[in-house]
């Protein structure tokens, strides 16, 4: 199996399970559920971002997922303290 | 067609089913969730578009600024949209 095959593949079934955390988010009952898909849609699309710098050699394309994983982390952060009833 | 090409192609379904899960979701909360989702996975569109800047500039207006301003929107306001 080529390299740039391997990496094909892998991002493909990240996509796939980014598939199921849409279908989770659209069938979730609480809320809750919904922001747990939100998270693992996050994390899979980071994961995507660093093994496709990976695949093509550009360290910059890794910086972006440093800053979407930062940023990420922050959105979940207000939706969770509303959930929990604070941000009075 | 490559396999980029099968990558872009898919994310953009994802990214049509986040929005009509915008619309479509009647908890105003859970749809700013899935309008997270969708501004998350525009900005992997652009990231695979080869434009990583603004995939950076996406990922800091749609995932941070937009759903903070949402969330504190929402506290203000009914979280529960009515029925007509």
């Amino acid at each position: 199996m080529s390299p740039e095959l391997g990496f094909g593949v892998a991002a493909a079934v990240l996509v796939a399970l980014m598939a199921i955390s849409v279908l989770r988010m659209a069938i979730g009952p609480t809320v809750a559920d919904r922001a747990v898909a939100l998270d693992t849609v996050n994390t899979l699309v980071v994961t995507t971002m660093v093994l496709l710098g990976a695949a093509t050699g550009l360290v910059v394309l890794v910086d972006v997922a440093i800053v979407y994983a930062l940023l990420s982390f922050v959105g979940m952060l207000y939706i969770a303290r509303y959930l929990e009833g604070g941000l009075k | 067609m490559t396999a980029l090409t099968v990558l872009q192609v898919a994310n953009l379904v994802l990214i049509v089913a986040g929005a009509v899960l915008t619309v479509w979701l009647r908890d105003l909360l859970a749809s700013v969730v899935a309008l997270a989702a969708m501004s998350l996975l525009l900005a992997l569109q652009f990231y695979l578009l080869q434009a990583p800047d603004v995939a950076i500039a996406e990922a800091g207006i749609g995932a941070a600024l937009t759903t903070a301003i949402f969330v504190l929107a929402l506290r203000k306001t009914r979280r529960k949209e009515e029925e007509e």
